[in-house]
């Protein structure tokens, strides 16, 4: 991992393509600006681990679970 | 430059089945695969009831691996995801109407219990099978939202 010390309006440019700018800090918050093309997703790492877990719980329910779900929209339905 | 999605109520009723899911959907290939899954990105798109609203998302490298999947229209009808330019060019998408939007659903003992992640849909572009799940940028929707409320 590099490690790099930036004052506020101060950037680091990543690949080509990448400029990642230090905006604010302010107490133990920093605002950064991600300047990045439509091709690079740019994401708060958090989202994605809630996602991945809200995936993996969501993977391979069992049959039973299954069966009660499309059983209850039938009734729902009705 | 955003995209709205929605889906279209009338096609609903066998929203999966409309777009032969079965016959014509054999294999969709995710762009990116889904956040925790990274080695999967071949699934086929199986309907599961006769409505056609709930579908089995299988994984092809998997046998093992599956997700149940919905479409929002009977549960969130209001539901219609903004998506930019770089889904739209990724999932080639040239007309919304081909788009078809799944939510991701999280089973629980009964429908009460059981969640659908609003946050992150996953959208086929029935044309040319591409796929991904999609995060979209609005924070006031949730990733286990129930499906009963």
């Amino acid at each position: 991992m590099l490690v790099l010390s930036r004052r506020a309006g101060e950037s680091v440019v990543v690949g080509d393509e990448v400029t990642v700018t230090i905006l604010e800090v302010r107490g133990d918050v920093v605002r950064v600006g991600i300047d990045a093309p439509r091709s690079v997703s740019v994401h708060r790492a958090e989202l994605l681990a809630e996602l991945a877990t809200s995936n993996q719980g969501a993977a391979s329910p069992p049959q039973e679970a299954v069966a009660t779900l499309a059983e209850a929209l039938r009734r729902r339905k009705d | 430059m955003t995209t709205t999605v929605r889906p279209v109520a009338e096609q609903e009723r066998d929203e999966c089945g409309s777009v032969g899911v079965m016959h014509d959907l054999p294999v969709i290939e995710l762009v990116h695969p889904l956040p925790g899954f990274p080695e999967h990105r071949r699934f086929a798109l199986v309907q599961l009831d006769d409505d056609g609203f709930l579908c089995d998302l299988r994984s092809l490298e998997d046998p093992d691996l599956r997700f149940l999947v919905a479409s929002p229209v009977p549960f969130f009808p209001d539901y219609a995801p903004e998506v930019g330019d770089d889904v739209v060019a990724e999932l080639e998408i040239e007309d919304a109407s081909d788009v078809l939007v799944l939510l991701v659903l999280t089973a629980g003992a009964s429908l009460a219990e059981s969640t659908a992640n609003l946050r992150a849909p996953v959208l086929v572009n029935t044309t040319t099978r591409r796929a991904t799940q999609v995060i979209l940028d609005d924070s006031t929707l949730s990733v286990a939202v129930p499906l009963a409320s």
